[in-house]
């Protein structure tokens, strides 16, 4: 049984980031979500926090963390960013630069990855494509090599961090097919700064999370040098799960943070709302749903804090890739439908209110709504937990 | 008793220049401590080579020699007397009518004498009269002295001092001096068994403590403005007026005043003296907000207060700001306009008689504690009201 | 320069809630923090440390219970050189004659600083006494309410507030000074690399044994002052709320009603 105990310095850092937020973030969510945006100098403030590629090296202008501790950071924003924008902007970046910092070369990191550690740019995931969601064997965009360098071609879309990059610099981790034949198998990963010749930016708007941007690029003839390719050439498929499973155990930390902030308000909300002459938290209806969501949440933040400690287990060489892999998505299958139906509960008890546009948890709602999709489906997740149980010759799509 | 010893002194003088009862003299360059010392620690504190000590005896002494309830009072400079020591003196009346002693006020300042009539018909039988230039503004080192000194002679039972931010500078080292217990910030005083129960409040207002110093004499608190009433000024009382010699350098203070700033005038109304406070927050932070809680503060001879917000955004200056950070109040009246409420604020006005208030988001913590709660836009309502007062022949 | 910062741990009082049956405060889940007023004052001494450059230390001190560790670290996050936490039986339910007595013994043993920076007063208990009374046994001048701090030599130049607004006043160090944020101090909220270094810097828990002074003068035994009751303020009564009339109707109804209370 793995059980992990925080250290005093993670429970340190809780407090000082929960402070921070309470003084610097939560007051200007509603002002972000109204101008769609994070602004600039909220993100030097996290820079200041030391809050952006938390995970990658101090020479590279990272904090060292681990990744525990960056998910005590994602669930602290969680908790005090009801549209979860910044968590998002914050674990894409992080999750992305911690792979990128793994396995990119010296000389693409230190170009890339400095300015992201002080709010100056941005660092995203680029494999999604239109009509081809999980199924990465069957995506368009290519990559060949020309001399020494490399020409992409393609399209992307459903992309955090378009209008981020755009506006600050910075660029995607980026996955296409190298060896056509060879599918999955043939991939290669690489970053690609969208600030290239050759890459049409637009953007999308969707039902939540509105102060991070959303949209999709063509990529037509660019050219990228070969410092950029992240890993070796056409084994990209088998490195970015690493991110992968390092964004969706956040997700799942963010989506902990998010509920139980609902919870508590919803706590407050039903011990001074009256009816029938009592306040509603005396009637069993209310009662029992809230320790039922206060249960599964609890459940969920130590099943989301232990895949995190297998993931940092993994780099000693004391948990297996599978294990990882599983623990993650058992985590990542339940943390958004768990967390929605907590929050649609506390929307609920606060009646009409709850689904005015001033009531935070709808906002809460609609964010976590992203996370069944985000970063792997729930039902790829449940795909990968089966596999685990079953065998790799139950794979369904093979 | 004073204790100094010849052969640590080394003649520094420091001593006798900050005797405020002038009772050091020089004999064969030692210091000597004469008769009419008062054991008021002066000397104690300034002798470099640690020659002078003084010993109190703290407990189990004999405690009922000590006798009358003493105000000490603030001053506006030579202008006018706190409101505050009028209050304090009608307490100290009450409580010393229940053990059955005198009320006596110490009254420092600089041409300060002409008070102490107003002292006297508002309640003291005595009022002692220490005056100096170099105490024309409080200063710790120039006040503490002489109010350890006149304690440390005439030994009474009760000193009460304002909460005010002088009041707070001086009680505890004054406390600290004759090693006594002390408690800040009272809202309520009576008697308890021949004891001085003190009320006060804790944890940002959320609990009450009553508060008992069983063992030491005398029994000191400092005591919220505005919570206690005067009595009306009776022109008969009769009192005595004590003047205390004191020669006060105050080029051996070593806290030198070197620029005052007051921002409010001398003789305006203080937040935390006014009977009626129209308070704006958040809400009232836009372009000629203020103006209209000035008017309704002028229809009704109230002040204008805020919350701590307006005096971040710079609306409104910090003497002004009501709660944790700012000035506690306690008025008749408190008008709360655009103000949330957060516990900070609330910390700082709870105690008002009666509260107001004026918000648009219904969900405000200030409803909880108002007496009368109005949901709305204050542009609206407080013209309205304005214009109610004046129809009805003002306040 | 050496500067002893005196920080204690509170509870959050926004956080404090009274039981509504007992009238007694309920401290279960209660988040500690560090006085807001003496984050204040350690951060001031930080600066002033870097102003004053040289061989400059800052000690941040606190007397409690051994849980008050959490308030210390934070403070050397802050940027405390070290820190000392006196905690011990003896020391438990001093007021603030008590208090005031020990930590000036500390003081002492920790070595004669030039500056002592305390809070204006904590917000569990908010008296303000404790840095006076610290001063006079120290044999120290005070300066209280400062809300800004500058250094010239051995000059402290400090901008208090008064009754009436502000003063500016000058000592010589040494000297305490109790520290009250201006209206524009935003708290610093340390980032990891800084919390990491805390956990390197030294950090001492002092007992009685330590200070030199006599047990029974300490503590609940040595306080003057005694609390004889603890009970919940009296409740308001509910209010009224004036609604759903126009504002001139509203305003009629207040002001009848604050004629009717004699008020107005």
């Amino acid at each position: 049984m793995i059980t992990y105990e925080f250290s005093e310095e993670q429970e340190m850092l809780r407090q000082s980031v929960r402070e921070w937020a309470a003084k610097n973030l939560t007051p200007r969510v509603q002002e972000m979500e109204k101008n769609k945006e994070i602004p600039h100098d909220l993100i030097k403030s996290m820079a200041k926090m030391e809050l952006l590629c938390p995970t990658v090296a101090p020479e590279y202008g990272g904090s060292g963390f681990d990744a525990v501790t960056a998910g005590i950071v994602g669930e602290e924003l969680g908790r005090a960013d009801y549209t979860a924008s910044t968590a998002v902007f914050y674990l894409v970046q992080a999750s992305w630069a911690y792979l990128f910092d793994k396995y990119g070369t010296h000389e693409c990191k230190s170009k890339y990855i400095p300015p992201a550690t002080k709010g100056d740019a941005f660092i995203g995931i680029a494999t999604t494509e239109p009509g081809i969601g999980s199924d990465l064997a069957n995506m368009v965009t290519t990559i060949t090599p020309n001399g020494n360098r490399y020409i992409v071609n393609g399209e992307k879309n459903y992309i955090s961090g378009v209008r981020e990059v755009k506006q600050y610099g910075g660029g995607h981790v980026t996955i296409a097919r190298q060896n056509l034949q060879a599918g999955t198998r043939g991939m290669t990963l690489f970053f690609l700064p969208l600030g290239l010749p050759g890459i049409d930016i637009t953007e999308d708007e969707e039902m939540g999370r509105e102060a991070i941007s959303t949209g999709g690029f063509h990529i037509s003839n660019v050219e990228i040098p070969k410092e950029n390719i992240i890993g070796k050439e056409e084994k990209g498929f088998y490195i970015v799960h690493e991110g992968y499973e390092f964004a969706r155990a956040i997700i799942a930390c963010v989506c902990c943070g998010a509920a139980m902030k609902s919870l508590e308000n919803g706590i407050s909300y039903i011990k001074e709302r009256n009816a029938f002459g009592r306040p509603i938290g005396k009637y069993e209806g209310i009662q029992f749903p809230l320790a039922e969501h206060y249960t599964k949440i609890s459940m969920l933040r130590d099943l989301s804090y232990k895949a995190l400690h297998m993931i940092d287990l993994e780099k000693e060489g004391k948990a297996s890739r599978m294990e990882v892999s599983k623990t993650v998505a058992m985590a990542k299958m339940i943390c958004a439908t768990w967390a929605m139906q907590a929050i649609d509960d506390v929307m609920q008890w606060q009646g009409a209110f709850g689904y005015n546009k001033e009531c935070p948890d709808q906002a809460a709602y609609r964010a976590v709504r992203s996370f069944t999709l985000a970063e792997g489906s729930k039902e790829i997740m449940k795909t990968i937990v089966a596999r685990e149980l079953l065998g790799k010759e139950f794979i369904t799509y093979r | 008793m004073i204790t100094l010893i010849a052969e640590k002194c080394i003649g520094c003088v420091k001593c006798v220049k900050v005797c405020p009862f002038g009772v050091i003299v020089m004999k064969e360059k030692k210091a000597v401590i004469g008769d009419g010392c008062t054991l008021c620690g002066a000397c104690e504190t300034v002798c470099p080579v640690d020659a002078i000590t003084i010993e109190r005896v703290v407990k189990d002494i004999d405690l009922t020699h000590y006798s009358g309830v003493w105000v000490v009072a603030e001053t506006e400079g030579a202008q006018r007397v706190k409101n505050v020591t009028l209050e304090l003196l009608g307490k100290g009346r009450e409580l010393a009518g229940l053990i059955g002693q005198s009320v006596s006020c110490i009254l420092l300042g600089n041409n300060v004498a002409k008070f102490a009539d107003a002292l006297i018909c508002h309640g003291a039988d005595t009022v002692f009269i220490a005056e100096s230039e170099a105490l024309s503004r409080y200063t710790a080192e120039g006040f503490q002295p002489v109010v350890t000194g006149l304690i440390a002679q005439y030994a009474p039972c009760i000193v009460l001092f304002g909460a005010t931010h002088a009041g707070r500078d001086l009680a505890p080292r004054v406390a600290a001096s004759l090693g006594l217990g002390l408690t800040a910030d009272c809202t309520g005083l009576s008697i308890l068994d021949g004891l001085l129960l003190q009320t006060r409040p804790a944890f940002g207002g959320n609990i009450m403590a009553d508060i008992i110093c069983p063992y030491t004499r005398p029994q000191m608190a400092t005591v919220r403005p505005n919570v206690m009433k005067m009595l009306q000024p009776d022109v008969n009382r009769q009192g005595t007026k004590v003047v205390v010699p004191v020669s006060i350098d105050a080029s051996t203070f070593r806290v030198a005043i070197k620029e005052v700033r007051d921002s409010c005038q001398t003789g305006v109304m203080k937040i935390d003296e006014a009977d009626i406070i129209v308070s704006g927050g958040r809400g009232v932070c836009t372009n000629g907000g203020f103006a209209l809680l000035e008017e309704l503060a002028g229809t009704l001879s109230g002040v204008v207060g805020c919350s701590r917000v307006a005096v971040d955004l710079g609306f409104r200056p910090k003497s002004v700001q009501v709660g944790q950070s700012g000035t506690t109040v306690s008025p008749k009246l408190y008008i709360a306009v655009g103000i949330s409420g957060s516990i900070q604020h609330q910390v700082g006005m709870k105690s008002s008689d009666t509260i107001v208030a004026i918000n648009k988001d219904p969900a405000a913590p200030i409803f909880q504690i108002a007496d009368f709660g109005i949901v709305g836009d204050y542009r609206e309502i407080v013209p309205a009201f304005v214009a109610e007062v004046k129809m009805n022949g003002g306040r | 320069m050496k500067v002893i910062v005196c920080v204690k741990q509170v509870p959050d009082t926004s956080e404090v809630r009274v039981d509504p049956e007992t009238g007694t405060l309920i401290r279960e889940g209660v988040p500690s923090v560090m006085n807001p007023f003496d984050q204040f004052a350690l951060e001031e001494g930080v600066r002033l440390r870097e102003a004053a450059g040289g061989e400059a230390e800052v000690i941040a001190l606190s007397m409690g219970p051994p849980q008050a560790r959490s308030a210390l670290m934070k403070a050397l996050a802050l940027g405390a050189d070290r820190a000392i936490l006196l905690t011990d039986k003896v020391f438990a339910g001093a007021d603030t004659w008590a208090t005031s007595l020990t930590l000036a013994a500390a003081v002492k043993a920790a070595g004669k600083p030039d500056l002592i920076l305390c809070g204006l007063q904590a917000i569990d208990g908010d008296t303000a006494q404790t840095g006076p009374e610290i001063a006079h046994r120290l044999h120290l001048p005070q300066v209280t309410y400062a809300e800004k701090i500058m250094l010239d030599g051995r000059t402290a130049v400090i901008t208090r507030q008064t009754d009436s607004g502000y003063e500016v006043v000058e000592v010589r160090m040494p000297a305490l000074i109790t520290c009250t944020p201006p209206a524009d101090f935003v708290p610093s909220t340390p980032p990891y690399s800084a919390i990491t270094r805390a956990k390197k810097k030294p950090y001492e828990e002092w007992g009685v044994d330590k200070i030199n002074i006599e047990a029974d003068t300490l503590g609940l035994r040595g306080s003057p002052t005694q609390v004889k009751r603890v009970f919940s303020p009296p409740r308001r009564d509910t209010g009224v709320m004036l609604e759903g009339r126009s504002a001139a109707v509203i305003a009629g109804e207040l002001f009848q009603a604050l004629a009717k209370e004699g008020i107005l």
